[in-house]
């Protein structure tokens, strides 16, 4: 890993914008602000790929878009192949003298549909060749763009438009989401550093892009992402979700390098589930006994990274 | 002036590439192709060739790198065969709608069923359409010759579009043939570097493939056909300084043999088409006024050229070594664009389409002579009985 400026705090981080006014996101929309965090630590020597979904459809509406750095528009599929290919070929133009010019950081922006279901192949593909690409998932936990549908991570028991809660199915989503951090993690030897983050820690997020872009080869970052549409609160609240995200263990802030995961922020204690679920009309439909499962699988999943607090519930 | 070698059609195409100056390559093995790529990297091992083959996870990997590649400035290369082919289906007209010269090798492979390996062109004619030039050499100097002259094409300012080489399996892709390979000085001469102005690059920063409204596609994809209608008058010119340079001379669109007084001729595209002008030449010892037409450019499709050129005849035959279920007029693609094209003549030339080598058989001398024996009785009758035959079971 190369040497990387870190960004000591929110006021201390850089002023350039490289992610912009001018699209259409709606408001409150978690994936846009990532972008924005994403860009300003990534900088002006940076070429985007922009598989399908929110971030290219709401983003570059009317044949424009809000980057002011390059930016291509990959399938839903191939975020990784496309990202190789732009990689290899700087590496190959720079070797041979056909370009001037350092190499530029390589970041895929891909929803959890392009991260970790129809484009997994794609990333698993890039990861294992060593592409020096820092892949990150935006992760708002649907395919948000077609209008919300279940995708690998939306969580137990949320409604979407095809886990829709009913007599048969009362609990709407019925699988138990994958953990795309830990699928690519293990098994890709030039992988070295895995992330998690969230715009709730937004200088945590800056630092996590600015250590993926110093490896020597690909990295991995995962990020929270609140969509006030698909989960359906207030778009006021998309900070306050990020953090009870975090705050509850429904969503575990790590770093995972030399097979250690090393935890992002320290929590005393963690509040229940219930405290973030409550204020997502997704989960609105479920019962006493949806949300003691929920509880019981973000146990285990906290306990998996080393988060071992106790769970508090807030005194009434 | 280079040096002949006796090569294979997969060796002829990787020594184009090589020659070439490619700087990225994506390959996943799928035969009969699979040797271009094989070649390619023990080029690579050696330091003949300075590039890098990037191993793909599958077929649709290997377009969308060379899209990014191309998209950041690098010429590219890639391949496959069969299933293959269609596996990469979802990125072919992304790379042509933003207009990145890739070139792909299609060695012919039947789609499955069957899963034989034989060859087909029904895997390369299924993206016929994508926007991308297309056509096929039949012989392994014809595939050396057509991938160094189909990027020069695909990269002109004028056209900026992809291409398929399209070689025959097995019939092309492995059988030995004499091939003339050109020195590098020359190759230089015919093909400038690859220049697009529209790439990724920090220092100029630009955004390909936003979303549009529906009020911008017609615009974007009247462009993409303007570019497309650009190519014929750039295919002429590389022909013509091909020749110069490289002392060998191709009719771009349609090439003839023994047509200048012939009454039917036999129509059709790839290897296939040396049987028919040995089976041509053995009926011309008879006394027989036959020829044969072999398609080069199969997208943009010749259709003044042939409208032009083949309006002459009494009757053609037009051969399909394609499996088409349900396509107009019952034999395959190349019979039913060549009946659009000669439409406007009307019913004086008489067309039959015939479907033969499917699954990887050999059309044969005898299966050649029926066919002709059948266009004979049309132009003596006048009258066609049956539009489509499909050998052997119909003819
Ligand atoms: C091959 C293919 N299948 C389906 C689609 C339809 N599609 C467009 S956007 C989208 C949702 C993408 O979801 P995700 O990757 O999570 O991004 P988000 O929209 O949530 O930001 C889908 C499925 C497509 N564009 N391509
Ligand atoms: S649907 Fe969600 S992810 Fe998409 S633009 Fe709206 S808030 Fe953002
Ligand atoms: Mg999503």
């Amino acid at each position: 890993m190369s040497e990387f400026e870190r960004i000591p705090s929110i006021k201390k981080a850089p002023d350039e914008e490289y992610y912009v006014p001018g699209h259409r996101t709606c408001g409150g929309c978690g994936p846009a602000l990532c972008y924005r965090l994403v860009a300003k630590a990534a900088g002006p020597n940076t070429i985007f790929i922009g598989p399908t979904g929110c971030m290219y459809v709401a983003n570059t509406s009317y044949g424009c878009g809000p980057w002011r750095v390059p930016w291509i528009h990959a399938q839903i599929t191939n975020g990784g192949g496309v990202a190789s290919g732009i990689e290899t070929a700087y590496r190959m133009l720079i070797k041979k003298g056909k370009y001037t010019g350092e190499q530029p950081n390589v970041i895929v922006m891909a929803g959890d549909g392009g991260a970790t279901d129809i484009g997994l192949q794609s990333l698993s593909g890039m990861l294992y060749r060593g592409h020096k690409v820092l892949f990150i998932c935006y992760d708002n936990e649907s395919y948000a763009n077609t209008g919300i549908q279940v995708s690998p991570t939306t969580p137990y028991g949320a409604w979407t438009t095809f886990t829709p809660s009913g007599e048969v199915i009362p609990e709407g989503r019925k699988h138990f989401p994958k953990d795309n951090a830990k699928v690519v993690a293990h098994g890709h030897p030039y992988l070295k550093y895995v992330a998690t983050g969230s715009i709730g820690y937004p200088v945590d997020l800056m630092n996590k892009v600015r250590k993926g872009l110093a490896q020597e080869g690909p990295a991995y970052l995962h990020l929270h992402a609140p969509c006030p549409k698909g989960w359906q609160f207030p778009p006021d609240k998309t900070i306050e979700m990020a953090k009870l995200a975090v705050q509850t263990g429904m969503f575990q802030l790590y770093e995972f390098e030399n097979g250690q995961y090393t935890l992002s922020v320290q929590l005393k204690e963690r509040k229940p589930v219930i405290e973030y679920m409550k204020h997502q009309k997704r989960f609105a439909h479920l019962k006493p006994e949806h949300i003691e499962k929920m509880q019981a699988f973000v146990d285990a999943k906290c306990a998996e990274v080393g988060i071992t607090v106790p769970v508090v519930a807030a005194a009434q | 002036m280079g040096k002949v070698r006796r090569i294979s059609g997969c060796v002829a195409a990787a020594e184009a590439v090589r020659l070439a100056d490619v700087d990225v390559i994506s390959s996943y093995p799928i035969r009969p192709y699979t040797g271009i790529m094989s070649e390619l990297a023990r080029m690579i091992a050696d330091g003949r060739l300075d590039a890098e083959l990037v191993y793909a996870e599958g077929e649709h990997a290997q377009l969308s790198i060379v899209y990014g590649a191309s998209a950041a400035g690098a010429r590219t290369f890639t391949g496959s065969s069969g299933v293959g082919v269609t596996f990469a289906f979802e990125v072919y007209s992304p790379i042509s709608g933003e207009r990145l010269p890739v070139q792909m090798a299609i060695g012919d492979r039947t789609l499955d069923p069957p899963g034989d390996f034989g060859s087909e062109h029904t895997d390369a004619e299924c993206c016929r359409d994508q926007g991308w030039i297309q056509g096929w050499a039949s012989t392994p100097q014809e595939v050396l010759d057509m991938h160094l002259i189909y990027y020069r094409v695909g990269e002109d300012p004028k056209v900026m579009l992809p291409q398929y080489v399209c070689q025959d399996g097995y019939f092309v892709t492995h059988i030995l043939g004499d091939v003339q390979v050109p020195d590098e000085a020359q190759v230089k001469e015919f093909l400038p570097p690859y220049k697009n102005h529209h790439i990724l690059d920090p220092k100029k920063p630009q955004i390909i493939g936003p979303q549009i409204e529906p009020c911008m596609g017609p615009p974007q994809q009247y462009q993409r056909k303007q570019a497309f209608d650009n190519i014929n008058e750039v295919l002429i010119k590389a022909h013509d300084d091909f020749a110069r340079i490289f002392g060998r001379r191709y009719d771009p669109f349609l090439e003839e043999f023994m047509t200048d007084d012939a009454e039917v001729v036999i129509f059709g595209q790839g290897a296939h088409m040396n049987t028919a002008k040995a089976v041509a030449a053995r009926l011309r010892n008879l006394g027989d006024k036959v020829g044969v037409v072999r398609l080069r450019t199969f997208r943009p499709f010749p259709t003044d050229e042939i409208l032009k050129r083949m309006s002459r005849f009494k009757a053609v035959g037009v051969v399909d070594n394609s499996a088409q279920f349900g396509i107009s007029g019952g034999a395959g693609v190349l019979f039913s664009e060549v009946r659009t094209a000669l439409y406007d003549v009307g019913d004086k030339v008489k067309t039959v389409g015939f479907v033969g080598g499917l699954g990887g058989e050999m059309i044969t001398h005898d299966e050649f002579l029926r066919m002709f024996r059948k266009l004979q009785e049309v132009a003596k009758t006048g009258k066609v009985e049956k539009r489509a035959y499909w050998l052997p079971f119909e003819l």
